[in-house]
């Protein structure tokens, strides 16, 4: 059975974090593959979808999305995540206006992001069954058992508020 | 342990936070004023003349949001805004974001993930316009 350790020792995933505001302490915690901070690093080099729909940058709305989640604040239903498709060990999005961000909740405010994408081009070429079936097979290949997977759906099994 | 930090700098740090925290406190209120007065986006709308969509859109980021919508849909929601500028505090006392490990007991490697500008210089050092 894998740990959260297991995980970040191996590699596997490694620790994200946004600068805190002073009198701020994380209160969830939030992970990324390898591929994920590949990525996340591209955000930060600027890298712009062909429209942007928000009045802030991708790298801002991420930032702010972080924030909030590591800060332990409330997030809105559908708006700001969703699960993918009603199932036991489901899949989760993250959502900015431009940005999409799929992975699954290790446990209750624990998160690990695998894949992030332009929310036009998720919505555009329909990729959620796709990031699906890649992230479910992930978590096969790294061990990943229902002790690192949250099983239920509602919004108050993956975050407290 | 690896932790990487997402850094996007002071000045976008800020305006992210600003503009996200805005339209939180605006979707949340609503969600408020649904709850207790059944006010919906539909209903926002028709007090404000505008279509349904673009009440959506301004709420969940996909249209800007100007100090006039966001007076607008304070005033058609009947809440007031509070709006302040402060020096920045650190009373003593304080927490500060921890610099270790929270899995694990080994010291944190932390990869760079300081946003670069155009210069190659970290972003979270002055820009040349944020300069007075």
């Amino acid at each position: 059975m894998s740990t959260i350790e297991d995980l970040v020792q191996r590699s596997a995933i490694a620790k994200i974090d946004v600068p805190l505001d002073v009198g701020e302490q994380p209160l969830r915690l939030l992970f990324g593959t390898p591929g994920f901070v590949d990525w996340l690093k591209c955000i930060l080099e600027g890298i712009e979808p062909k429209i942007r729909l928000g009045d802030t940058t991708p790298a801002e709305q991420i930032d702010h999305l972080f924030h909030l989640f590591l800060t332990g604040r409330p997030l809105v239903p559908m708006r700001q995540f969703r699960f993918i498709r009603a199932e036991d060990n489901a899949v989760w999005e993250l959502k900015t206006p431009d940005i999409r961000i799929f992975g699954w909740f290790l446990k209750r405010d624990c998160f690990v992001g695998v894949f992030g994408d332009w929310a036009d081009q998720v919505k555009d070429h329909d990729l959620y069954r796709g990031y699906r079936i890649a992230i479910r097979r992930l978590r096969r290949e790294l061990g990943v058992d229902d002790s690192l997977c949250v099983k239920g759906i509602l919004p108050s099994d993956v975050i407290s508020v | 342990m690896t932790l990487f930090q997402f850094d996007v700098g002071d000045r976008a740090r800020k305006t992210g936070r600003l503009v996200g925290r805005v339209r939180d406190e605006l979707v949340r209120a609503l969600a408020d004023k649904r709850l207790k007065e059944r006010i919906t986006q539909q209903g926002l709308a028709k007090k404000l003349g505008v279509h349904r969509s673009q009440i959506n859109r301004q709420l969940s980021g996909e249209a800007n949001l100007t100090l006039r919508s966001l007076a607008d849909l304070a005033w058609a929601m009947n809440m007031d805004v509070v709006f302040e500028l402060r020096e920045p505090a650190s009373p003593a006392g304080s927490n500060e974001p921890p610099e270790t490990s929270t899995v694990g007991h080994a010291p944190a490697k932390i990869l760079d993930g300081r946003r670069r500008m155009p210069s190659g210089a970290p972003a979270s050092k002055a820009a040349p316009d944020d300069l007075p």
